[in-house]
């Protein structure tokens, strides 16, 4: 019966009351403010009625009506603030917390989660879906006071005149139908708006990064012709969504009309034959008048709402995922170091593992590394070695087998404690948005100037993050200073090296270096893998011959072990993994300054990402 | 939502700037004139139809009701009935006409500003960052799409609709005129501060939407290494800290707008007591009516509406011609590598002669060239080497005018084929004899047939696969499912990086051009696909001139000669066996390459 669709959304709904619940007080002092309001705003075309009728037979003080009028100002005046502030209030908090638990979630999901999921999802997740429940939130407390004033005004109006009222408001209820209409037909247009723009960006973006293509094989009139018919499209989409506009909007400005008119020609004739006054009329005229827009608003709430939920469902999609590596129930402590016993030691036992859905990377891979010993990972493409590594330090867990430091199992210690035993530099170095000081105290906040200092001196770093325009408290990342893949590198090492990790992991960190910088990186890794046990993915001799043993992984297992020189000698397998890496070995040159990109363009960026994400899609 | 925009104050444009863009944006949408000018009539009848209904009522309660004339009142039903359903057509047509003259500018204003775009030079490229040009086409355009969707219409109608309604209430009764022009000023004067405020607030909001937006990102995209070291907590409480200044940044332009909503629906129902009071006293001496009065009320709405639209809409509009403004910028640019008026052609063949040649990146302090020269015989084959950020890649591209030599100390150079200076001959000449193929095989959106296609967009279906062929690459892409009309979706992203490079030289090979520039490909490739592309390669260098940037001991081996590039100077030349023999910078080089090779 419940298709997943349903049941996915009522799991969004269910996750809106529990959010709404924990707000409630909030938005209950919002709904009482709203109704304060609607009492002063109701209370004046009242007052102007009795000030109208009384005032003009000349028996009523016209100041006592007056201050009336102002006294009923001050309180819609105050309450209408105070019921937006509180609206505003509430809703962002909502907003702002949900968008806290998203991200301390998705911090401790496991890898594998992170693996297959696309950074512009979750980014959408955490942005532009919690805009859209913000958005209707903010209208709860204001929904529900029109409301009341929507019941209070007809109330009235029944009451003073049950048949004009009758004619009056008939058109009302159209309005609400009218609105909801509209906003159910646009909907999709805008979309399709978007969609033709976000292709038209696509085909801008591949222009400009295209350009040396472009202008290599003079295509401009290629690309042109590409733009021209994605603008036809926008434009066309664009017109189709005015044209909703054009049928509904002007509607819902004259159907109140309609209702003005019943009241001048029936109430007009009824004030002839003396049933009720002028002041009536008046009356009446301002009640629609002020209905109009609460009305409408209504009927927005409601879009917004089926919107909200839809955003809410998706979510809840990320915060109900539990993570697969978890810290174990009464987890093991590591042994601490002693004299006659060094610490570091690290055992694969028959370790298997396989991605999703996917054949075995690793397939009963053992090897023992006595503490501080150093060991080269070599292999093809594809045959494990990084795996391993993701192993090791519990991104994925074993699918059998086991992997021990200092004798405990990687998944009977805790998440922690395994962490701080394992460091490791990756393939990617990822600076963070921060002084090289603290990305090099990435482990260790709290650690002091000379320990970083004496960390980016043994990582070799020391020398050119000084000579960096503000030293140690230059900013790195994506928007702050770019330095280059060798620099980035000794900076991941002296991170690695802040840590004091019992093993330390090399994986592929002289990759990004130009091999005549080759050796600089090499030296800052000989001081650091001294008396530390170390595992090194590499593939160029120079950084293998660092290690003490290595180990040529194929199809998953160690399938030989031995020095470089024994491996070169003997084993053919070796040679040729190594050759064909030679073949495709890259020095990075590009002599042209690139430019840096800038905080503009990543927050240019990013408001793409919230504005174009009506549909989750992150463009 | 408009009523978002904020403009920073190095954005704003001055009376001057402001006044010039508006004519340009004007000349631009001439197009567009005959139903710009009709869609503004139409405003101006729909506005006047707005106004009419209070003044009926005056009239049906002045003459009708009060002198109990049922006939009066029935014609003036009609009359309100009539009219309402004429404002009802004039409103669909407005905003058709509008939105019609709208997109039809924003179209013309998109393929302008791409068609400028493209012809700047490679020069222009590396300056400008592409995320801000390509944020210019997107979002500049469309935030201005969004003005003339909902905002322009307000912004014309609520302007004549303050006018018109102030000039009816002092023809209607001055004395009740100057009441309510005791509160307008106030509230104008409110506007404008809000105006002010919102614009900082609003402007904070965007700052910090875009921090905590870098911040979430920072973390997902490190989440590896957060989690590696164990990082969750600090990481979580330094994204809490971004995301409540969001929050604090949102209450702040909450707050702001606060007192002003209050004193806008303070203002408004207090003036409606005023016109009361003081109406009435006026009745009461029969210096108005009730009709009046009541009219008056009406009216208010009308006067202190379009108050606060156009205070709303001040920041969106400045905003929108301040990014007009830097489109016109983008247009106006004079492109560095322009086209002579009357070219010289180019012969079939020829030596590429670099003569004295400097060259400076405008981001620069130094020059990446300084009097270079160098004969690049007719189907020669040469090497450029050197180290990264010696100016080799800068020379190729020189040799194939991505750049033109620049002036550096009164001196540029010239580079030229078969004996016509560079800077003398048509582009599209000179794209049919010299071609670049880059390093990166970079692909566009479309099918495997447009992407080699785009060397030359008249080249038959035979002649794409000709050329494939040639290369020896037709049969791997005509395995695919859907053989040569496969989507290879964005950026390529279905293909392996070494089939985008064989795509890469495809477009060469259907060029068929007398000189390749090659940078020489650096990126990883599978073994396998490796061998391919080397194939391809070589069939492609078979009988042409050939300058290739290498990276590769087995490359430079195989050309006839090897310039050595170091600081920007060419420091050797010549074969390999003599440049080893020489003893010099390449032969360090060579035995360092040499050294890390297996052996």
């Amino acid at each position: 019966m419940d298709t997943p669709e349903t049941l996915a959304t009522r799991d969004g709904w269910r996750l809106l009351r529990r959010v709404l619940m924990e707000q409630r007080r909030g938005l209950i002092v919002g709904v009482i403010v709203g109704l304060l309001w609607a009492v002063g705003k109701v209370s004046v075309p009242q007052i102007t009625k009795l000030g109208i009728d009384r005032g003009s037979e000349g028996n009523g003080s016209l100041l006592f009506w007056t201050g009336l009028v102002v006294a009923a100002a001050v309180i819609a005046g105050i309450f209408t603030a105070f019921r937006r502030w509180v609206a505003f209030r509430e809703s962002r908090w909502i907003e702002t917390r949900l968008r806290e638990q998203i991200f301390d979630h998705l911090l401790r999901l496991h890898v594998g989660y992170h693996d297959r999921t696309q950074t512009g999802q979750l980014m959408s997740r955490a942005s532009s879906d919690l805009q859209q429940l913000q958005a209707f939130v903010v209208m709860i407390p204001i929904t529900l006071s029109n409301l009341a004033m929507i019941v209070a005004v007809v109330v009235l109006l029944f009451v003073s005149q049950p048949y004009l009222a009758l004619f009056a408001l008939a058109p009302l209820p159209l309005v609400n139908v009218l609105a909801s209409r509209f906003s159910r037909r646009i909907h999709p247009a805008v979309l399709a708006v978007q969609q033709e723009q976000a292709q038209l960006a696509t085909v801008v973006e591949e222009s400009v990064s295209g350009v040396r293509v472009i202008k290599g094989f003079g295509a401009e009139g290629v690309q042109f012709a590409k733009v021209s018919t994605e603008a036809d499209d926008i434009q066309r989409v664009s017109l189709e969504a005015a044209r909703i506009r054009s049928r509904f909007l002007p509607a819902l400005d004259v159907l109140p009309a309609l209702g003005l008119v019943a009241v001048l020609g029936i109430g007009g004739h009824r004030v002839i034959d003396g049933a009720m006054t002028v002041g009536d009329l008046v009356k009446f005229n301002a009640y629609i008048t002020m209905l109009i827009w609460p009305l409408r608003n209504l009927a927005m709430t409601v879009a917004l709402g089926q919107r909200a939920s839809v955003a809410l469902m998706r979510v809840n999609e990320v915060l109900s995922t539990p993570s697969l590596v978890v810290d174990p129930e009464s987890p093991t402590r590591l042994p601490a170091a002693t004299i006659d016993r060094p610490v570091g030691e690290v055992r694969f036992r028959d370790v298997v593992f396989a991605y999703e859905g996917s054949d075995p990377v690793i397939d009963g891979f053992d090897l023992s590394i006595p503490a501080g010993h150093a060991v080269a990972l070599v292999g093809a493409t594809g045959s494990g070695k990084s795996t391993l590594v993701r192993l090791l330090t519990r991104f994925h867990d074993v699918k059998s087998g086991a992997i021990e430091i200092d004798g405990v199992d990687v998944r009977s210690m805790s998440l922690t404690d395994l962490r701080s035993a394992v460091g490791i530099v990756f393939e990617d170095t990822f600076l963070f948005h921060d002084p090289v000081r603290d990305n090099i105290a990435f482990a260790r906040p709290e650690a002091s100037d000379d320990v970083v200092h004496g960390a980016a001196r043994l990582a070799g770093a020391h020398e050119f993050i000084t000579a960096l325009p503000e030293g140690y408290d230059t900013i790195l990342g994506e928007r702050g200073y770019s330095l280059s893949g060798g620099q980035r590198q000794r900076i991941a090492i002296a991170r690695a090296i802040v840590a004091e990790p019992r093993v330390l992991v090399l994986d592929d960190a002289t990759s990004a270096v130009d091999p005549s910088k080759e050796h600089e990186i090499r030296e800052a890794m000989t001081t650091v893998m001294r008396g530390r046990t170390t595992i090194v993915i590499a593939h160029r001799p120079g950084t293998i011959a660092l290690a003490d043993t290595v180990v040529l992984l194929d199809g998953g297992r160690a399938v030989a072990v031995g020095s470089h020189d024994e491996l070169l000698a003997t084993n053919d397998r070796y040679r040729q993994v190594l050759a064909a890496w030679a073949v495709r070995d890259e020095d990075g040159d590009d002599d042209a300054p690139t430019p840096s990109p800038d905080s503009t363009t990543a927050v240019v960026e990013s408001r793409r990402a919230v504005s174009r994400s009506a549909d989750g899609e992150v463009v | 939502m408009w009523g978002m925009a904020a403009i920073s104050e190095e954005d704003r444009l001055d009376r001057v700037q402001t006044l010039r863009t508006l004519r340009r944006s004007y000349d631009l949408a001439r197009p567009q004139r005959r139903i710009l000018h009709s869609a503004l009539t139409l405003v101006l009848v729909s506005t006047l139809v707005t106004l009419a209904g209070p003044l009926l009522l005056r009239y049906a309660i002045d003459h009708g009701i009060k002198d109990g004339n049922g006939r009066v009142l029935n014609w003036l039903i009609v009359v309100y009935l009539g009219i309402t359903a004429f404002g009802y057509g004039v409103g669909r047509l407005q905003y058709l006409a509008i939105n019609r003259a709208g997109e039809g500018f924003l179209r013309t204003l998109r393929l302008t500003v791409f068609e400028r775009l493209q012809r700047q030079s490679m020069a222009f490229f590396d300056r400008e960052k592409a995320g801000v040009l390509v944020s210019r086409m997107t979002n500049d355009i469309e935030s201005m799409g969004e003005l003339i969707q909902f905002g322009l219409l307000q912004f014309v109608s609520a302007f004549l609709l303050l006018v018109l309604a102030v000039i009816v209430l002092f023809v209607m009764s001055w004395q009740l005129a100057l009441v309510a022009l005791v509160v307008l000023p106030l509230l104008v004067l409110a506007s404008v501060r809000f105006q002010k405020q919102s614009n900082r607030a609003y402007l904070d909001v965007r700052e910090k939407v875009g921090d905590n937006l870098s911040t979430l990102q920072e973390g997902i995209t490190g989440v590896r290494v957060i989690q590696a070291y164990g990082q969750q907590d600090a990481r979580s409480r330094r994204f809490h800290s971004t995301n409540r200044a969001l929050f604090d940044s949102h209450m702040h332009s909450v707050k702001v707008s606060t007192w002003y909503f209050g004193l806008v629906e303070f203002a408004g129902i207090a003036a409606t007591g005023a016109i009361i009071g003081i109406g009435g006293w006026l009745v009461h001496r029969d210096a108005v009516s009730i009709g009046t009065i009541t009219a008056f009320i009406l009216l208010l709405a009308n006067l202190f509406d379009p108050v606060q639209q156009l205070s709303q809409l001040y920041n969106t509009v400045q905003s929108s011609t301040a990014a007009l403004h830097k489109l016109f910028l983008i247009v106006d640019a004079k492109p560095d590598v322009d086209e002579v008026e009357h070219p010289t052609p180019l012969p079939a063949r020829g030596a590429i002669d670099v003569v004295d040649v400097t060259f400076s990146y405008e981001t620069a302090d130094r020059p990446a060239l300084r009097g270079v020269s160098i004969t690049v015989a007719d189907g020669e084959r040469l090497a450029l080497v050197g180290p990264t950020g010696a100016g080799k890649s800068t020379l190729a591209k020189l040799m194939a005018r991505l750049y033109d030599p620049s002036m550096v100390d009164g001196t540029c150079g010239t580079v030229s084929f078969g004996g016509v200076d560079l800077r003398q001959s048509s582009m599209s000449d000179l794209r049919r004899r010299i071609v670049v193929v880059p390093q990166e095989g970079f692909c566009f959106g479309g099918t495997i047939r447009e992407n080699v296609r785009i060397a030359r967009p008249t080249a038959t279906d035979a002649e794409v696969e000709r050329a494939l062929a040639s290369i020896g690459a037709l049969e791997r892409f005509a395995d695919f499912p859907e053989g040569l009309d496969t989507e290879v979706r964005e950026r390529g992203s279905r293909l392996s990086a070494g089939e985008r490079q064989l795509v890469a030289l495809a477009r060469a090979a259907l060029v068929d051009p007398a000189v390749l520039v090659l940078d020489e490909a650096t990126s990883n490739l599978d073994p396998g696909t490796e061998a391919v592309v080397e194939h391809a390669l070589e069939s492609l260098m078979n009988g042409r001139t050939v300058i290739v940037v290498a990276h590769r001991l087995s490359t430079v081996r195989r050309a006839d000669r090897i310039a050595v590039v170091d600081h920007g100077e060419l420091v050797e030349l010549g074969s390999h066996d003599q440049l080893v023999t020489l003893g010099g910078r390449y032969a360090a080089l060579a035995s360092a390459w040499e050294a890390s090779q297996p052996h």
